[in-house]
Order: structure tokens, then sequence, then C-alpha cells
């Protein structure tokens, strides 16, 4: 049976009130935002991750798939957003082979709130569910203590009030898709500028009932300009204190080591690298 | 829990002001009143997060069965999971007795839930409704989850500033034109005077001819535009 | 699966004081004097110049109060805009202590000049800032504090103090919100920590570069990537990059923008 394992709960409690400060988990002190338009609708977020005033990712993602035509952004805990969408995403997935209909935005809003309210809080998953069904394009905010609205326009995280802002001064009914995507691109950039727990840039997904498009880094604001001195060592800078061998007939005692074809090195995924 | 924490000295005293931090609140003004033709509930729009309103346009009148309706106040998640579930019981009661439910019978319900979880929910409901064997009713439900049967009800943080009013202007077997204007005239002076409650008026009309949705808003002075079409 | 969310009252193994809290007990509400109001700086000393430079951001929480608030200020010049200034005061923490405990400095040495009519050394200000700390030892100016000058010798000094006034002589110091990231920079760069002579020796023999002075160009170039580089990590700090070079021809500003996110 899946779920949460509290076996550590009253140690941690124990230890706790002897004064050991508890983790800190990652926050994705965010802007997030959506808004519905003619034939669809548009969701938003920025690409900072935090842990306390130290930006633990300076390009996360922060749109959630749930399903083909259902996407969510996330604010709050950055674990808790994650692991929520996707076992919801996994859920409605079954629920939809279970009753061959396209899944439907309330079904996922509801199927989520249902999962916060019987935590009471403790999941910090703030989100902006959007999407379209055969009902037509919704869009709905979900608080960590099981709360849902359903509005036009909505924003969330930490930066929502600077994002909020935007959208009671710009919006107006019956958009288009450009221009809810722009609406939605200004309201990210006003929190990744006014707000510290928002940052780097904007990521968008556009969904209509055709398909969802996912603009990764739509808006790139805050590029980093190059640095004026290089900081490669000269090799042999660090001391050698001591050094062990390890041989491949050692390693293969503990795992199975293959042999490449040729020479040629293997691609990995490529991660982004300060130079 | 500490079973402590929510008792006074006497025992039995709730606390009223218990939200769990970050914790989104129906500030709130809320009515239902009895009428001629039935009932009619009314409620203001704005839920907040400590200053910050999270939705100015909020529907606090929530349906649970056909007819039967009520208002929320206290925290949106309590209220919303709490009328999701007697909106579930009242559909199996429906199904299995192939016959609707009552008001007394949906205020039973919501009892049940809110008084056995009374140290874990802070909601106060006003559930209205409207059946064919009794008529209109209204039935208040507070924070402790007593469960009242009366003529009219007002709730939320803002019902404090219109007990006065309702006292004056209440009169028994209004008009729907009168008890428009009553719950209309008693909500904004709520709105005017409570910082927790704001945004638009919202009613809904209970008869035997079924419900309508009004609305009012404050650019035209909780005016117009009034009595929704079908869709809303 | 009922036993899976029972309450944790069923689950304790240990006791431990759990205080109960109750409504209905009073609550201790305390007014609290100090902000944090975030932003980094930093001063390097060379053979014949210092260099200091601040960021030039202000917040409070998650909030920017401005994109533009000096914490680099000139110590003891002519006139409102400290002509012919030959002291810098960078403070960096909370802004009004920073503000006050620059204008007392500021009005001291001042003052020093027109009693004796000569103008105050470095190190007789930095003496002089310690003590202007250590007065408020029991409701301290809430600031890590940088003094920047040239000493009698000609060599670019540098001292940085703690909040009560604890003071020293450096060749380098970042203090403030990003000071845990500026630091180890510094002391890798300017002081070269943990470089060695390739080629040198072996493990241990291996031998240390030894610390040379650096050219002012040089040092320009580093606090730049410092300052560009805790703007890339550290949220309080950003906007702009406020810098001053002294040398014996006196303070020369510089003003550069920083990210703004």
């Amino acid at each position: 049976m899946g779920g949460f394992d509290f076996s550590n709960h009253s140690r941690n409690a124990a230890l706790h009130a002897q004064g050991f400060p508890l983790p800190t988990a990652t926050s994705t002190g965010t802007t997030i935002v959506g808004c519905l338009f003619d034939g669809g609708v548009v969701i938003a977020a920025d690409t900072r991750a935090t842990s306390g005033p130290i930006v633990a990712d300076k390009n996360c993602e922060k749109l959630h798939f749930i399903t083909p035509q259902i996407w969510c952004a996330g604010a709050g805990t950055a674990a808790d957003t994650e692991f929520t969408t996707s076992l919801i995403s996994s859920n409605l997935e079954l629920h939809s082979l279970s009753t061959g209909r396209q899944p439907r935005v309330v079904t996922c809003m509801t199927m989520l709130k249902q999962h916060l309210f019987r935590y009471q809080g403790h999941i910090g998953a703030y989100l902006v569910v959007a999407g379209c069904d055969p009902t037509g394009a919704h869009l709905f905010t979900v608080h960590a203590h099981g709360s849902t609205d359903k509005l036009p326009y909505v924003t969330m995280g930490s930066g929502s009030l600077a994002a909020m802002s935007v959208f009671e001064t710009a919006w107006k009914g019956n958009m288009t898709r450009q221009g809810a995507v722009d609406l939605c691109s200004e309201a990210i950039k006003a929190g990744i500028f006014n707000d510290l727990g928002s940052g780097s840039n904007v990521d968008v997904c556009i969904i209509t009932p055709e398909k969802a498009t996912l603009l990764r880094n739509h808006i790139t604001p805050n590029e980093r300009e190059k640095k004026m001195r290089d900081y490669r060592f000269k090799k042999g800078t660090t001391a050698v204190l001591n050094q062990k061998i390890i041989t491949r007939a050692d390693i293969s005692k503990y795992v199975t080591v293959h042999e490449l074809d040729d020479g040629t090195p293997v691609a990995a995924e490529k991660m982004d690298v300060d130079t | 829990m500490q079973p402590t924490g929510m008792l006074g000295e006497d025992g039995i005293h709730v606390d009223m002001n218990h939200l769990k931090k970050g914790e989104v609140n129906l500030g709130t003004s809320i009515m239902a009143i009895n009428f001629k033709d039935g009932v009619i509930l009314g409620a203001d729009s704005r839920t907040t997060t400590g200053a910050y309103i999270a939705n100015r346009v909020t529907d606090k009148l929530t349906q649970v069965s056909d007819t039967i309706w009520c208002c929320r106040s206290g925290s949106a998640a309590d209220t919303q999971a709490v009328a999701d579930i007697v909106q579930h019981h009242l559909s199996m009661y429906a199904v299995t007795n192939d016959e609707q439910p009552t008001t007394q019978t949906a205020a039973a319900i919501f009892q049940d839930l809110c008084y056995d979880n009374k140290d874990q929910l802070s909601a106060g409901i006003i559930i209205a409704g409207y059946d064919h064997r009794h008529g209109g009713q209204v039935y208040s439900l507070p924070l402790g989850g007593s469960l009242h049967k009366q003529s009219y009800a007002i709730g939320g943080s803002g019902s404090t500033y219109i007990y006065g009013y309702c006292d004056s202007y209440w009169k028994e077997n209004m008009t729907e034109e009168g008890g428009i204007a009553f719950v209309k005239g008693a909500l904004s002076e709520a709105i005017k005077w409570d910082g927790s409650s704001g945004g638009v008026i919202r009613m809904v009309v209970l008869t035997a001819k079924g419900a309508v949705r009004h609305l009012y808003l404050p650019d035209q002075a909780y005016e117009g535009p009034g009595k929704q079409p079908k869709a809303v | 699966m009922a036993g899976m969310f029972a309450g944790p009252q069923e689950m304790m193994g240990y006791s431990f004081n759990t205080a109960p809290t109750s409504a209905s007990e009073p609550r201790q509400h305390s007014f609290y004097p100090y902000t944090d109001n975030g932003g980094s700086t930093l001063g390097i000393s060379g053979a014949d110049f210092t260099i200091m430079a601040g960021d030039t951001r202000s917040t409070s929480g998650y909030s920017i109060n401005s994109r533009h608030v000096p914490k680099l200020f000139l110590i003891g010049g002519e006139g409102p805009k400290n002509k012919g200034a030959r002291i810098v005061l960078s403070v960096v923490g909370f802004a009004a202590d920073g503000d006050a405990l620059k204008e007392k400095l500021d009005k001291e040495v001042k003052m020093y000049k027109y009693q004796h009519g000569k103008p105050m050394t470095v190190s007789a200000c930095a003496q002089r800032l310690s003590h202007i700390l250590y007065n408020k030892r029991f409701f301290p100016y809430y600031v890590h504090a940088i003094l920047g000058g040239i000493d009698e010798e000609g060599k670019g000094a540098l001292y940085s103090y703690d909040p009560v006034g604890s003071y020293e002589r450096e060749q380098c110091r970042a203090a403030g919100a990003a000071s845990s990231l500026i630091m180890p920079f510094l002391d890798n760069q300017v002081n070269f920590k943990n470089h060695h002579i390739p080629g040198s020796g072996e493990g241990h023999d291996l031998k240390p570069v030894v610390a040379t002075p650096l050219p002012k160009e040089t040092v320009i170039e580093l606090v730049r990537d410092a300052f560009t580089s805790a703007v890339e990590r550290h949220i309080e700090v950003g906007d702009g990059l406020q810098m001053m070079i002294l040398t014996k021809d006196g303070v020369e500003e510089q003003l550069l923008p920083l990210k703004k996110d």
C-alpha cells in the first residue's frame, strides 16, 4: 500500500524538541500564473528555485505534465508539487483507461484537492491547474489546504501579488491566444523583477483542444554576462596527498564492466554549467 | 493536537479564531432568509489569505442537491470539503430512496460532519432549501456543530455588524422583492463595515419553481444587474 | 489505512516537552528594532590602492525597497558631496543603523580636521570607528562595516569590523548576505589559498603559491566577477554595483549595472 511513512515522526519530534533544527526543503518561491483565452488556456511560470536566500536552481521547470491536455504550474515546496502532480497524473491515466474517456480538468482538480485536504496543509503544494477537455477550457487554483477557485485569470506563489497587479490592470475578456501568452509573460516578468523569490526565465504552456504547446524558456531576460577573467587552474595546482589505483579487475568484482567498441566517448545528458 | 489545546477553562470553549497558517479564509458575510414563496441565500464574494484578497468574485453559495444550497464561512478548504461530502451523501440518498432529500436531512448530514470533526474544522455554514413537504427552511450550523432552525440566519465575520439592521427590518412572510431588498440591504452594510467582506453580492432565490441566481455589483451601487440567466 | 493517518499522540514513543498552546492563553508580542536589508560588500587592498565595492539593492523579506541605495560612503570630505575625502566606509546589514553610523563617523572625522587642522589618518579613523561601535555594546549597530583608505606609508589599508567593534586590518574581506559565497573566492584568487606551483614537489612538498600584491586592473576584474557571480546565486544581491577605487590621487567612483531579477 502506498502513502507516506511516518515511522520517523516521533523521533524527529523528540530531536526537534531538543533543539535540532528541521531540515529545510527547497521551496520554489515562485511566480505562477494562468489565463483563459478564446479557445484555450495559458499557464506560465518563472524558473528560479530557492532554499532560503540561496538560488538552488536557476532554470528549473515548474510546469508539470498531468495529461497531454492538462498541465499544472506548481508553487510551494518543490518536492510536494513534483510528487503530488505525478501521483495525480498516474491516477488520472488509470481513471481515463478504466472509464474509456478523456480525463477532465475538474476531475484532476478534485483529485488534487481531496489529496491535499487529507494532509491538512502539510503537503505544501500550491497549484494552478489548466487544461482542455470535452467540456471546454478550464483554469483552477488549488491551495495546500485543499481549497479551490475557478477564475478567468489566476496567480500564485510569492510573486502572485506582483503578477496579479499586471492582470488587474491589463486583463480584458475574450483574449486572443497571443494576447494571453503576452499577458501571462508580462505577469511572470513582474514577479521575476519585483519578487526576490522569483527569477531567471519565463516558461509558458498553451493548451487548446487540439494540442498543448510547451514553450520552455519562452523569454530569457536574465542571461549572465561573460566573466571578465578565466578561472581555469593549471594542471597540478592542487596537491595530491595520496592516491589509490583501482584496477578494472578489482572493480569487476562489484559491478559489470562493459568495454566500449571504439574509443569514442559516449554522449551523456548535457548539463548547464558556467564556463 | 493536544486535547487541552482547544478547550478553555469551562471545558467547552472552541477556539473560534483558529486557522492554520497561510490558510485561505472566507472572511465573509453570509445570510439566508425565509420569505413568502421560499428562501433566499446571500453572500459577499471576498476570500482572503491574511491581508491579500485571493479571490474577489468567489461563489460562497454552494448547491448540495437540486433544491438545497448552503452558504459557507470559515476555512475555504474545510467548507468545500464538507459541502462536497454532503453533496455526495444527498445524491446517494436521492438514488436509494427515489426521492429528493428534505432540507432537514441535508442539515442533519452537515451537522454530523461538523459536530464529529469540530476539533479539526473551522466551518460556519447556513443551510437553506426548498422541499414540497416543508416549503422553504433555513438552518444555521455555527462552529461548535449545533444546529438551529431559524426564520433567518446570518453568519461570518461581517454578520456582527448587521444584527441590529436585521432585527429592525425583519418581517415574516416578505414578498420576493422585499426579501431581496432585505438581504441586499443587510449584506451591503456588512460589506461596508467589515474589512474581510467585499466584492459583489450573490444571491440564490429558491422557490417551488427552482433556483434563480442574482448578482449585484459594487460599481452599480449593488442595484444590478440582478436576476441572472438560467445558464449561470 | 486508518492507522496510517493516526495523529501523533498515538505514536509518541519519546517523552519531551510540548507546551500546550491555546488561543485563550496570553501571547507575548515583541517589537524587534532591526531589519536585515540584504546586500553584500567587499574590500580589497593592494600595494598602493584600496578597492571597496557593494551592490545597491535594498531588500526586506522577498521585496525590493529600492534598486539604488548605496552602501559605500565617503568619510570626512568637504561640503555635501564630501569632496577630497580619502576614507571610504562600507556598511551592510541594517541600513538605518548603517546610515546612522556613517553620519556619526563622518561628523567626527570632520570635527577632528576642524579642531586639529589636519586630516585624520586611516588608522586613527579605524580605531575611532571601533569605539563608536563598542559604545553601543548592548544595543549594537546591526552592521558589518569595512573601512578603506591609504595609510601613512602610501599602502592600501583595509579594516573590517564586527557589529560591536572588534576589528582587524586585512588584505581582503567580503561582508553581508553573500559573504559566504564571495569570501572563499577572494581567499583563492587574492591570497592564492589552495594554489600550488605545479610540479614543484610531491604531495605535502608541493610548494604553495606565495601571495603577491595584485595590480589594480586585476582586482577590479575580480570584484566584478565576484558580484556578477553572487547575483546568480543570492536573491538579495543585484541591481547595481558601486565601486570606489582609492589611490594617492583620491577616490574614483564607478557604477555598473547588475542583473535585476
